[in-house]
C-alpha cells in the first residue's frame, strides 16, 4: 500500500495529562479491557510506553515491560496497536522500531515476545514480517473472547553467532 | 500660632532631617524614633512638620487612624507649612481621595511655589483626574522651575495636546527640539519617538502635508521603520498620491503578507471597483506571495457563482489534506451568504463521497492518495457546517462518525459539546466538554471551556473545582480568578449564582468585575511618569484615550447590564432576598430526603466537618495573606491598595437601601460610553420608570428611538409611556407638559394612539417573532379580551418567520409561563411539543418524561416578567453569546 508522502508521524510520551487518550485508544483497538491499575502502572514505564501521532493526532500506542525468567531478560509487548482507519501506513512499524531500539540499546535483552489471539492474522503477519516466530500456544489465555487461545510470538535478540539483526523498515 | 514657635533649634532641626531621610529610605522604625526625640521635648511637642512626618510614616505601616490624627494636628499647628499640606495631600491620595489631595497640594504650593516634588505630585493627580487645565498650568510651572529637563518640555506639550491645542503643543515641541543637537549615534530610539510624536500632532491637527514634510525631513532619525512606512502611506493615500502610496503598501505587504489592512489600502490606491479587477489583483498578488493566507481568503468574500466554487475548492483541499482544525471557523463569515453556504455544502459532501470511493477529493486529481485523516477532517468540517445551518441532527451524525473514526482527538469532543449547546441541551454539552477536558488535563483552553459549560448548568462547585486545577496552588480558586481579573469567569459565575437564586453572591461577582475597571484606571499611575521620562508618548496618548473609554468595553457593558437587571428584579421582588438566604442548606435538606435517618445523620456529620474544615482553611489563608502583605512597604501605593482591597459582602449588597440607586450607578458609565447601544437606553427607561421620572423616561425613549425605532422592547416602552402619561398627566407641572408634547409625536408616528401604533407595528413586522411577542403584550394590555389572539400571535411557528430560532422560541415559552397572559398551561403543552419537533435536542421543549434532567431555572431567573408592565428585560441566559 502506498504511503502518504507528506504525513507527519512521530512518537510522544504517555503522561498523567494524556493518559485518557491511551485508554480510549486501547478500548477500540484491543479485544480485552485493561484495569485502572494497568494504566496507573503505565505512567511508571517511561520509554516503554509511547503514543504514536499521525498528523498531530494520537492514532496508536505501545506498552511493554521487561520480564525476568531465571537469568534471562525478556521484553514483553503488553499492547501495541493502531486505530483501524490508520493501519497500513507505517504506524505499527514506527512503534515496533521503537521497541527494537530499546531492546538494542539495552544490549542485554534475550528476546522480545507477546501474546496474540490465534485468529489475529493481521497481527501475526505484521510480526512475522519482523522476524517473529510462533513458539507456543496458550489454551484459554483469554477469558471473555472467542477464540480464547493465544499464540506466543517471539523474536530472538541474541542469535547463536552473536550478531544482532538490524532494524527493519517495511516501507517500500 | 506664631510661626517662630514652629521653628526648631539647630539640634532638633538636624534630627528632623533624619526623620525625613528615614522616611525616604523606608526605615520607618528609625523615623518614628527620631520623631519621638523631637516631640518628647515639651517645647516641641506640637511641632507641626514633625507631627506630619510622623503621621506619614504611621500611614506607611498601616496605622491609618493614628496617621490621620498626627497629620491633622500637625497641620493645625502649622497651616503655613508646605510640608504639612503636602503630607496631608499624600495621605488623601493614598486613600484615593484625589480631589482632596489636589486641594492639599495646591495649598502646599501657596507656601512653596517652586517645590518640584509637590508640582510633580500635583501634575500626576491632575492628569489622572483629567483636570487638563490644571495639568497644563502645573506643567508650565514645572517647566519654569526645571527648564533643563526634557520631561518638563514634553509634559508641557502633552498637556496642550490633551487639551486639543495642537498649535501650542507643536510650538513647545519645536522649541525644545531646537535646543537639542540631533543625535550623533543612531539609532536613537527616544529621539525617533519624539519626531514621530510631532508627526502625530501634525496629523491630528489635520496638517497632513506638513506632517509628511516633517517626516521626510527627519526620516534619517526615525528608527521605527514600520511606523514610518504606515504613516507615510496613509498620508500619501489621503493626499491622493496613489502611485507613491501603492509602492509603500506593496512594500508593507512584503513585510507582512498577512495584514489585511495593507491589502485594503492597496486596493484603494489602485482605485479598484469591479470584482474582475479585484480578482486580477489578487491573482497577481497570490503569485507574488504564494504563502499568504490573506491572498487566498479575501477573494472568497467577493467572488460569486462558478468563480467562487473554483476558489473555495482550491482553498479547502490543502487544509483538509493536512488537518487544520480551525479551517471552518475561518470561513464562518461566508455563511452570511446562503448561496455560498450551499456551494460549500455540495462541495464538501462531494469530497466525502470521493474519499470513500477512491480516497481522493476529486477522482481526476493527479495528486496521490489522501491520508486516512482526510475523511476525518471532512466529517469534522461537515459537522460544523450543519451545526451552523441549524441542522443539529446531521451535525451530530457527522461528529459521531468522526469520533468513531478517531476517538482520541479532543477537538471532536469539544465540537460535539458545542453542537449540543447550540441545539439547546446544556447538560449534555457540559458532559462532553468535561470528557474533552479529561483527555488532556494540561490544556488550559479546554479547561476554561469546561468551567464555562459547567457554570451554564449551574454546577457551581464542580466548576470552581475544575477551574482550581489551573489556579495557583494554596489559594482558593475564586481568589486567584479575581486577582487575575478573569472577567469571563466572574460573569458566568455571577449568572450561575443568579439562576440558582443566590442573588447576593451574584452581586458580589458583578461588583468584583466593576472593581477591575477601577483598578485598570488606577493602573494608569504607573504610566504617567514612566512614559514621559522614556519618551514613549504615542503609546501613552493611546493609553490615556483608552482609559477614558474603558467602561465602554463589552465586558463592562455585559456585567453592568446584568447587574442593573438584577437590581431591578430585587426592587420588583423585595421578598426574593429572604427566600434564598440559605439556598445551600435547603438543597442539602432536599437531597437527603430519600435516605434513611441514620444515613442522613452520617452525611450531615460529614458535611459539617467539611464545612468546619473549609472555614478553618479559609481563615488560615486569610492570615497567611495578611502576613504576606505586612512586610511589604516598598511601594506605599501598592501596600495601601492591598489594604483598601474591598471585600464585598453578599448580605450587605443584597440588603441595600435602594436597589434603583445602585442600578443607576452602573447605568451612568453606559450612558456616557455606550450611547450607540440601544440596550443602554432601554435599561435607563426601566430604571426611571420605576422612579417615575417622566422626563428622564422620555429622554431614554428618545435616545433609544434614535438607535433603532423598530426595536420590540422600545415599542412596548413607548406604549407604556403613553398609557402612564394618560393617568399621571394632571399631576405634572406645566413645563413638563410642554416638553412631553414636543417629543411625543416623533415617538408615536405623529401622535398615533397606542392601538394604532400597535396595529401598524404588527403589519410591519408580521414575520418577526420577536416583534410579534412585543405586539402581543401590547395588544393584551390594551384589550384583555383579545387574549386568544395574543396567544395565537406568539405561538406562531410558521416557516415564513425570519427569526424562528431556539432562542426566540424559548423566550416565547418563558413569556407564556410567566403568567402575563394568565394561565396558559394547555397552550404551553402544545407549543412545547411543536417546538420539540423543531428543536428535538433542546431540553426546554423535551416532554416531561424526558425532561428529568432539564435545567431547573429558579423562579427568579430574570426575563420571566413581561417587558411591558414590569419593564424587565431579557434574562442573561437568553442573550448569551453562543
Ligand atoms: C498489527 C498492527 C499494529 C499493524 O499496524 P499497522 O500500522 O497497520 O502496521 P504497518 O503499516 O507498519 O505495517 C507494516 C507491515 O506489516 C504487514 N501487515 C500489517 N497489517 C497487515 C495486514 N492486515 N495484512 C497483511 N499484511 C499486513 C505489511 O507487510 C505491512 O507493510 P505494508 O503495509 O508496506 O505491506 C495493527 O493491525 C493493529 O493495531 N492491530 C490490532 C491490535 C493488535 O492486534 N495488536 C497485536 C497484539 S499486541
Amino acid at each position: 500500500m502506498p504511503r502518504i508522502v507528506d504525513a507527519r508521524m512521530e512518537l510522544g510520551d504517555v503522561t498523567v495529562h494524556n493518559l485518557k487518550q491511551l485508554k480510549k485508544l486501547n478500548a477500540v483497538i484491543l479485544p480485552v479491557a485493561y484495569s485502572d491499575k494497568f494504566y496507573t502502572d503505565v505512567l511508571e514505564l517511561g520509554n516503554l510506553a509511547k503514543l504514536a501521532y499521525y498528523n498531530d493526532v494520537v492514532v496508536g500506542g505501545v506498552c511493554c515491560r521487561i520480564d525476568h525468567e531465571g537469568d534471562k531478560r525478556k521484553l514483553y509487548i503488553m499492547t501495541l496497536g493502531c486505530l483501524a482507519a490508520y493501519r497500513r501506513h507505517g504506524v505499527g512499524t514506527m512503534l515496533f522500531n521503537h521497541v527494537m531500539k530499546i531492546a538494542k540499546e539495552d544490549g542485554n535483552i534475550d528476546c522480545i515476545f507477546l501474546h496474540v489471539q490465534v485468529s489475529n492474522d493481521e497481527a501475526i503477519t505484521f510480526y512475522k514480517k519482523f522476524g517473529f516466530e510462533i513458539v507456543g500456544k496458550k489454551e484459554n489465555y483469554y477469558k471473555r473472547i472467542d477464540p480464547p487461545d493465544a499464540f506466543i510470538l517471539q523474536k530472538e535478540m541474541k542469535t547463536s553467532n552473536g550478531s544482532e539483526e538490524s532494524e527493519q523498515n517495511t516501507s517500500k | 500660632m506664631a510661626a517662630n514657635s514652629q521653628k526648631l533649634p539647630q539640634k532638633e532641626s538636624g534630627i528632623f532631617k533624619k526623620v525625613v531621610r528615614s522616611y525616604e529610605c523606608k526605615q520607618y522604625k528609625n523615623g518614628l524614633k527620631f520623631a519621638k526625640q523631637i516631640l518628647s521635648n515639651p517645647k516641641h511637642s506640637d511641632h507641626g512638620e514633625t507631627l506630619a512626618m510622623k503621621g506619614l510614616i504611621l500611614n506607611c505601616i498601616g496605622k491609618k487612624d493614628d496617621a490621620y490624627d498626627c497629620v491633622r494636628r500637625g497641620l493645625k499647628n502649622d497651616l503655613t507649612s508646605h510640608v504639612c499640606w503636602h503630607v496631608y495631600g499624600l495621605l488623601q491620595r493614598s486613600d484615593k481621595k484625589y480631589d482632596e489631595a489636589i486641594k492639599a497640594y495646591r495649598n502646599a504650593l501657596k507656601h512653596d511655589k517652586e517645590n518640584v516634588q509637590i508640582l510633580r505630585d500635583l501634575s500626576l493627580l491632575q492628569v489622572q483626574m483629567r483636570d487638563m487645565d490644571g495639568f497644563c498650568d502645573t506643567r508650565y510651572q514645572l517647566l519654569k522651575v526645571r527648564p533643563a529637563q526634557r520631561s518638563s518640555w514634553v509634559g508641557y506639550a502633552l498637556a496642550y495636546h490633551m487639551n486639543n491645542d495642537f498649535e501650542m503643543a507643536l510650538k513647545v515641541m519645536g522649541e525644545y527640539r531646537k535646543t537639542q543637537a540631533p543625535p550623533q549615534k543612531l539609532p536613537d530610539y527616544e529621539f525617533s519617538e519624539m519626531i514621530l510624536y510631532e508627526v502625530q500632532l501634525l496629523m491630528e491637527s489635520g496638517a497632513y502635508k506638513d506632517a509628511l514634510k516633517f517626516l521626510e525631513d527627519f526620516r534619517h532619525y526615525v528608527s521605527d521603520m514600520l511606523a514610518y512606512a504606515e504613516i507615510k502611506g496613509d498620508i500619501l493615500l489621503r493626499d491622493k498620491r496613489f502611485e507613491e502610496a501603492e509602492l509603500i503598501f506593496h512594500d508593507l505587504i512584503h513585510r507582512n503578507p498577512e495584514n489585511l489592512m495593507y491589502y485594503q489600502k492597496l486596493e484603494e490606491c489602485l482605485n479598484i471597483t469591479s470584482d474582475e479587477n479585484r480578482m486580477e489583483l489578487y491573482r497577481v498578488l497570490k503569485e507574488e506571495f504564494p504563502r499568504s493566507h490573506v491572498c487566498r481568503k479575501v477573494p472568497l468574500g467577493f467572488l460569486k457563482g462558478p468563480a467562487f466554487r473554483d476558489m473555495i475548492d482550491q482553498y479547502l483541499r490543502p487544509p483538509l489534506h493536512k488537518g487544520v482544525p480551525s479551517l471552518w471557523i475561518g470561513l464562518k463569515a461566508l455563511y452570511e451568504n446562503k448561496e455560498k453556504a450551499q456551494v460549500i455544502e455540495e462541495l464538501v459532501l462531494l469530497y466525502e463521497k470521493n474519499l470513500q470511493s477512491c480516497n481522493k477529493f476529486h477522482p481526476e486529481d493527479p495528486d496521490p492518495m489522501e491520508p486516512p485523516s482526510a475523511i476525518l477532517w471532512v466529517w469534522f468540517f461537515l459537522a460544523q457546517h450543519f451545526d451552523r445551518c441549524g441542522d443539529h441532527r446531521r451535525a451530530l451524525e457527522y461528529i459521531d462518525k468522526s469520533i468513531d473514526h478517531t476517538p482520541t482527538h479532543i477537538e471532536l469532543y469539544m465540537l460535539k459539546s458545542k453542537i449540543y449547546k447550540h441545539a439547546g441541551d446544556l447538560e449534555e454539552a457540559a458532559l462532553w466538554m468535561d470528557e474533552a477536558r479529561s483527555m488532556d488535563t494540561a490544556d488550559r483552553f479546554v479547561n476554561c471551556k469546561c468551567v464555562k459549560y459547567l457554570l451554564r448548568v449551574n454546577k457551581i462547585d464542580r466548576a470552581i473545582e475544575t477551574a482550581g486545577l489551573f489556579t495557583r496552588e494554596g489559594m482558593p480558586p475564586l481568589q486567584t480568578m479575581d486577582d487575575m481579573q478573569c472577567m469571563w469567569f466572574q460573569k458566568e459565575l455571577a449568572r450561575a449564582y443568579w439562576r440558582s437564586g443566590q442573588y447576593g453572591e451574584a452581586l458580589v461577582k458583578y461588583h468584583e468585575i466593576d472593581k477591575h475597571f477601577d483598578d485598570i484606571i488606577e493602573d494608569q499611575f504607573d504610566f504617567h511618569t514612566y512614559c514621559m521620562r522614556k519618551m514613549t508618548l504615542r503609546p501613552y496618548v493611546g493609553v490615556l484615550r483608552l482609559e477614558d473609554r474603558i467602561r465602554g468595553h463589552r465586558f463592562y457593558f455585559d456585567s453592568a447590564h446584568d447587574i442593573i437587571e438584577l437590581y431591578l428584579y430585587l426592587y420588583d421582588n423585595p421578598d426574593a432576598k429572604r427566600a434564598k438566604d440559605a439556598p445551600i442548606a435547603e438543597e442539602i435538606e432536599q437531597d437527603l430526603s430519600h435516605l434513611s435517618e441514620s444515613e442522613r445523620r452520617k452525611i450531615k456529620r460529614k458535611q459539617r466537618k467539611a464545612l468546619a474544615k473549609a472555614k478553618e482553611k479559609a481563615a488560615e489563608q486569610e492570615k497567611e495573606k495578611e502576613k504576606e502583605n505586612k512586610p511589604r512597604h516598598d511601594d506605599d501605593r501598592k501596600a495601601a491598595t492591598d489594604e483598601n482591597k474591598i471585600k464585598f459582602n453578599p448580605k450587605e449588597l443584597l440588603n441595600v437601601e435602594d436597589p434603583l440607586n445602585e442600578a443607576n450607578k452602573f447605568l451612568k458609565p453606559l450612558q456616557s460610553m455606550c450611547t450607540g447601544n440601544i440596550r443602554t437606553h432601554l435599561l435607563a427607561y426601566a430604571i426611571h420608570s420605576r422612579r417615575r421620572k417622566y422626563l428622564l423616561m422620555l429622554q431614554s425613549l428618545k435616545r433609544a428611538f434614535s438607535c433603532d425605532p423598530e426595536n420590540p422592547t422600545l415599542h412596548c416602552y413607548i406604549v407604556d409611556y403613553v398609557l402612564t402619561l394618560e393617568k399621571e398627566r394632571p399631576e405634572l407641572p406645566d413645563p413638563v407638559h410642554t416638553v412631553i408634547d414636543d417629543c411625543i409625536p416623533r415617538l408615536t408616528d405623529g401622535g398615533k394612539s397606542p392601538d394604532e401604533l400597535n396595529q401598524s407595528f404588527i403589519a410591519k413586522h408580521s414575520n418577526s417573532l420577536e416583534h410579534l411577542v412585543a405586539a402581543a403584550q401590547v395588544l393584551y394590555k390594551l384589550h384583555p379580551d383579545y387574549r386568544t389572539k395574543a396567544i395565537a400571535m406568539v405561538t406562531n411557528l410558521s416557516d415564513s418567520l425570519i427569526d424562528r430560532s431556539l432562542r426566540t422560541c424559548r423566550n416565547v415559552h418563558k413569556f407564556l409561563s410567566s403568567g402575563f397572559l394568565g394561565d396558559c398551561s394547555d397552550e404551553l403543552a402544545s407549543y412545547s411539543s411543536q417546538c420539540h419537533a423543531l428543536f428535538p435536542f433542546a431540553s426546554s421543549f423535551k416532554p416531561p418524561v424526558e425532561a428529568g434532567k432539564e435545567l431547573e431555572s429558579s423562579p427568579a431567573s430574570p426575563g420571566d416578567a413581561p417587558p411591558c408592565v414590569g419593564v424587565a428585560g431579557r434574562s442573561p441566559a437568553a442573550q448569551k453569546e453562543s
